[in-house]
């Protein structure tokens, strides 16, 4: 009962929040929701016994993600005005578009049987996650390092100025 | 934990080859103008690669069956790796042409490379989507790769955010699967699926399994399938295919319109022939239709073309479609279907490689600053006969090739393909296919028309570096070769599929 | 804490008639308050000891008016903060200027959750704690923009946006720092890492894995001085360029908050280095001697890394914008690595002996 009551705040956190971020007029105030966000998914992560992915998510996206967004809103054109807005355009198309999509989806998720688990217990996962990184997922992982180098490689010479000739 | 370490090593030695490539542009070749020293090392690297596939034992699996290594998976890698080291011949002189003879180029282009052959050997959705991000992470790099040039950076910024859009769907089918079968694993969702089929085929009438009709299994199908044909540009999700084609550079053009839908392509093949082969009736129709589409729109719109890389954009899409009746038919006929699609990469890898190549060669005088500038429009072609017999003959053979007329590989590859087809009782699709096929007649044939019967109206050169050339000359004997004997790549491309069921 | 509790109600019988989450909850909530309390009060004497640092260093008093050598300052500034009228700038996004401090505030104090001051006072000994605590206190950059954002003033945003360059830059050797006190002790629990340096001196890990535990802590040290916007990395806060940074527009409690969290900040780092690399509550020699000292202990070695810290500030002149990213990238940066293959180095090879 009382994990149904904290899982429902914090969906309501993550859900609400996601909510501000997309349909808020004001782009800063997208970019602060989605702090609320990642705060709420973390929440989630705990719940389901994830101890250090829940870090890791506050860590990585709060830390560094939401950051690096927040840079790019701010070195935006005219950012200093402070009732900078972002139009919302063609709303009766996207309305219906989303309201099907949630529609199949919520269809699909009641008429579903989920295969259940019983509630975890709350143990430590962080050297299993480290024995695994290095065992059976060591391919996944350094695949993971290369396309980080791939795209970090790329993001400089993009970003680096002209080449001198 | 025991490991057969040879199964990766030629993952291995293209990540070091990379890894090479970068260190020596900052260390050795940073100051200097010419990076054929990158050129060579890459081209060594992609060649040492290839040369160990065919000695490593097929049918391995490690990481505990993350990574399978059949020979399907050897025969794909062999096809990146070989349309890899032609665009890397045919780039060396084009990059010094446009000014943009950069050592990042053969990096990126090796991981996307890497990517690619971690997607034919992935038998788990966290490793396929790992090599597809890869794989586009490196395409976005390379669309973008002439910075200065504003449609360049019109596609990259295209590609960036259709792509990542793509990405996110496959990922949430990916999630849905999982959350149904409760595993990643290939293999494993197969068993757990063809199982579930078993019992409830066994059960009382009526008391049907309940875990196939899960509209959430066909919910991640639908996701799953649109983020792949995302990749191999099938239509609806082709919006991105001509612009992106047109603005990257066109060596880039030339590999992303082979590398990504080859890849594309065998991750389709094992997803939904393996995986999913329990939900073939669902995703047969789905893939039909959207096959059909493809070949139609991708061929009606080429004819409107005037410029060539854009027509070959849209050539590209129709192929696509063709490729995905082979796989409808392998719905039906698993051996033969699934043969006739590998075999038709080959051959589509080699030809329309070929086509972007001579693109890629043609020059012509900028009328206002004089300067040579690359060849676009239908125009610049004519006449060329009269000029460059050659490069005029190379053209001919490649786009008989892609219109599908003997002795070429591309009526070999559609004759297989329809002929799967037809054997699936589809006689309908086939007839469509043949349709479209002689709807893309016009297009092709036209490019020879102005080449072989007008005047020349611009001042034409082709580049005659040697690299290009060598790379040229491989593909279109490989494109004849393939025409006059196909029975030899052919019976690889079924002994390659049969490992696969 | 859930121990704790169990504990007192097993003592006092009368406590059964509640029911035992609620206990629980009121347990952890009068630990936060506590600690919430005890940090306040540190952070004001830090504020204290900072001016009278700051004189002495200048051949000055500093505060003498309020109380014997001036000891009752904090309290006064607390009281004039506190009774100051409540100014939000007419052209500001409201809001987000409310929030901003809130947020930095809750970031700072809620990483001491973890703070081991001895063996058994922990509010939550969490098996994550190191690295919960970054988690946590990448909550303060966000805050630390909003606030630069929402003030609609050139001179906070300027500062907000180096304030948050600098940090996020400098997490990185940070966290790799860290690795090298998380690896010999083989956890990430704050608690762990102390037990795993007792019994002396030269257990701690300053001194083991030689010279690579030296290293890393003084990295750690340096980087972390940088995300808590100290000189000689303050240019966030450059008084002679940006009047003061990302709060310049705050006033009243809401600039209390910013001041508060600045200090629990330095105090944290203070605690983090104490923790991993200075043997947390353990006194230097026979320890298991002086056990009955260990709050009093961890307290004292963090006042001393704020002490430090102090010093430094009135010793160095300021980093400039290009040199604060060189030495975060090309300096902290490879040496952490270094480290981390050092410590990794040394503990393969005692291992395999």
């Amino acid at each position: 009962m009382l994990l149904v009551i904290i899982f429902t705040i914090f969906a309501a956190i993550t859900i609400i929040s996601a909510g501000m971020v997309a349909f808020s007029q004001n782009i800063v105030y997208s970019a602060f929701s989605l702090l609320f966000t990642f705060f709420g998914i973390a929440g989630l992560y705990v719940l389901l016994a994830a101890d250090f992915l829940a870090a890791t998510q506050l860590l990585i996206y709060v830390g560094g993600i939401l950051v690096l967004l927040l840079f790019g809103v701010m070195l935006t054109h005219k950012i200093q005005e402070v009732n900078l807005s972002n139009e919302s355009m063609r709303l009766a198309p996207a309305a219906i578009v989303v309201l099907a999509f949630l529609g199949l989806l919520s269809i699909a998720i009641y008429r579903t049987q989920w295969p259940t688990v019983p509630v975890p217990e709350l143990t430590p996962t962080t050297a299993r996650i480290g024995t695994l990184f290095m065992t059976d997922y060591l391919l996944p992982f350094e695949i993971a390092s290369l396309v980080l180098l791939t795209a970090l490689v790329g993001a400089v010479f993009i970003a680096r100025g002209r080449v001198k000739k | 934990m025991n490991l057969n370490w040879t199964a990766i090593l030629p993952e291995i030695f293209i990540t070091l080859t990379a890894l090479g490539v970068l260190g020596i542009d900052l260390f050795y070749t940073r100051y200097q103008k010419d990076k054929t020293l990158n050129a060579i090392v890459t081209l060594s690297g992609m060649g040492i690669a290839f040369l160990l596939l065919p000695f490593l034992s097929a049918k391995t699996q490690i990481f505990t069956s993350l990574f399978v290594l059949d020979p399907l998976a050897i025969f794909f890698k062999m096809v990146f790796l070989i349309s890899g080291s032609m665009t890397a011949l045919i780039s060396i002189n084009y990059l010094k042409m446009e000014g943009f003879d950069l050592g990042e180029y053969y990096g990126v282009l090796l991981f996307s490379i890497l990517g690619m052959m971690v997607m034919a050997s992935a038998n788990d959705f966290i490793l396929i989507y790992l090599g597809l991000e890869l794989m586009t992470v490196s395409f976005y790099v390379l669309s973008g790769f002439f910075k200065t040039d504003l449609r360049s950076n019109e596609a990259a910024l295209k590609y960036l955010i259709l792509g990542g859009f793509a990405s996110a769907l496959f990922l949430y089918g990916i999630s849905l699967l999982y959350g149904v079968t409760g595993s990643t694993e290939i293999s494993y969702i197969a068993g757990y699926l063809t199982e579930q089929t078993r019992t409830g085929a066994d059960s009382v009438a009526g008391v049907t399994s309940a875990v196939l009709s899960h509209p959430l299994l066909s919910l991640s199908l639908i996701m799953l399938l649109a983020g792949l044909c995302f990749k191999v540009a099938a239509v609806p999700f082709h919006m991105w295919t001509p612009d992106v084609y047109e603005g990257a550079p066109t060596s880039v053009t030339a590999f992303m319109s082979v590398g990504p839908k080859a890849a594309g392509f065998v991750v389709m093949l094992r997803v939904l022939l393996v995986a999913l082969g329990a939900l073939e009736k669902q995703w047969m129709v789905i893939l039909a239709v959207i096959s059909i589409l493809t070949m139609t729109l991708g061929n009606i719109v080429a004819i409107a073309q005037q410029n060539v890389k854009r027509m070959l954009a849209y050539s590209s899409i129709a192929h696509a479609g063709y490729i995905l009746l082979g796989i409808v038919a392998s719905a039906r006929v698993l051996t033969a279907g699934s043969a006739s699609v590998v075999f038709y990469i080959l051959s589509y890898a080699f030809m329309n490689l070929g086509a972007f190549t001579v693109l890629l060669a043609l020059r012509k005088e900028d009328k206002q600053t004089g300067l040579m500038v690359p060849a676009m429009d239908l125009e610049d072609f004519s006449g060329l006969s009269k000029r460059d017999p050659l490069t005029a003959f190379l053209m001919l053979i490649f786009m008989f090739s892609l219109t599908g007329i003997p002795p070429t590989a591309g009526f070999v590859g559609k004759f297989y393909l329809f002929m799967s087809a037809v054997d699936a009782n589809l006689v309908w699709l086939a007839v469509i296919g043949v349709i479209n096929s002689a709807i893309s007649a016009y297009y092709y044939l036209r490019i020879l028309v102005y080449i072989y019967m007008k005047e020349p109206k611009v001042v034409q050169s082709v580049d005659n570096s040697s690299s290009l050339w060598v790379a040229l000359y491989v593909m279109a004997l490989a494109t004849l070769l393939i025409g006059i004997l196909p029975n030899l790549l052919f019976n690889v491309a079924r002994a390659s599929v049969v490992s696969l069921f | 804490m859930r121990n704790f509790v169990d504990q007192l109600v097993n003592n006092y019988e009368f406590l059964e008639t509640f029911p035992r989450p609620l206990l629980y909850l009121i347990a952890m909530v009068a630990a936060s308050a506590i600690i919430l309390g005890f940090i306040a009060i540190l952070v004001m004497f830090f504020v204290w000891l900072e001016r009278k640092v700051a004189g002495h260093m200048q051949d000055r008093y500093g505060p003498m008016e309020v109380g014997r050598h001036g000891w009752l300052q904090s309290i006064a500034d607390g009281i004039k903060l506190f009774l100051k009228e409540d100014i939000i700038p007419a052209l500001a996004d409201k809001p987000l200027f409310v929030i901003a401090p809130i947020i930095v505030f809750v970031g700072a104090f809620s990483a001491f959750v973890v703070v081991p001051f001895s063996e058994n006072l922990i509010v939550a000994d969490l098996n994550i704690g190191i690295f919960y605590i970054l988690a946590v206190s990448s909550l303060t950059v966000i805050g630390i923009i909003m606030a630069g954002w929402s003030s609609n003033n050139k001179w906070a945003l300027y500062g907000a946006m180096r304030s948050a360059a600098q940090i996020i830059s400098y997490e990185i050797p940070v966290g790799i720092a860290l690795l090298a006190a998380v690896l010999p002790a083989g956890s990430l629990s704050m608690r762990d890492i102390v037990l795993a340096q007792s019994g002396g001196f030269w257990n701690w890990f300053i001194f083991r894995n030689p010279p690579f535990g030296f290293v890393a802590c003084i990295i750690y040290f340096v980087a972390a001085l940088a995300e808590v916007n100290r000189t000689p990395f303050d240019i966030p806060e450059a008084e002679s360029e940006l009047v003061a940074g990302y709060h310049t527009e705050y006033s009243g409690m809401r600039f209390a908050f910013f001041f508060l969290a600045e200090y629990a900040n330095m105090f944290l780092v203070g605690t983090i280095v104490t923790t991993l690399f200075l043997g947390g509550w353990e006194f230097p020699i026979f320890p298991s001697a002086f056990a009955f000292l260990n709050p009093i202990i961890f307290v004292l070695k963090g006042i001393a890394l704020v002490f430090v810290m102090m010093w430094l500030r009135w010793t160095l002149p300021r980093l400039r914008v290009d040199q604060l990213m060189y030495v975060s990238w090309k300096v902290l940066l490879p040496f952490a690595f270094a480290c981390l293959f050092g410590v990794s180095a040394w503990m393969l090879l005692l291992h395999s002996a």
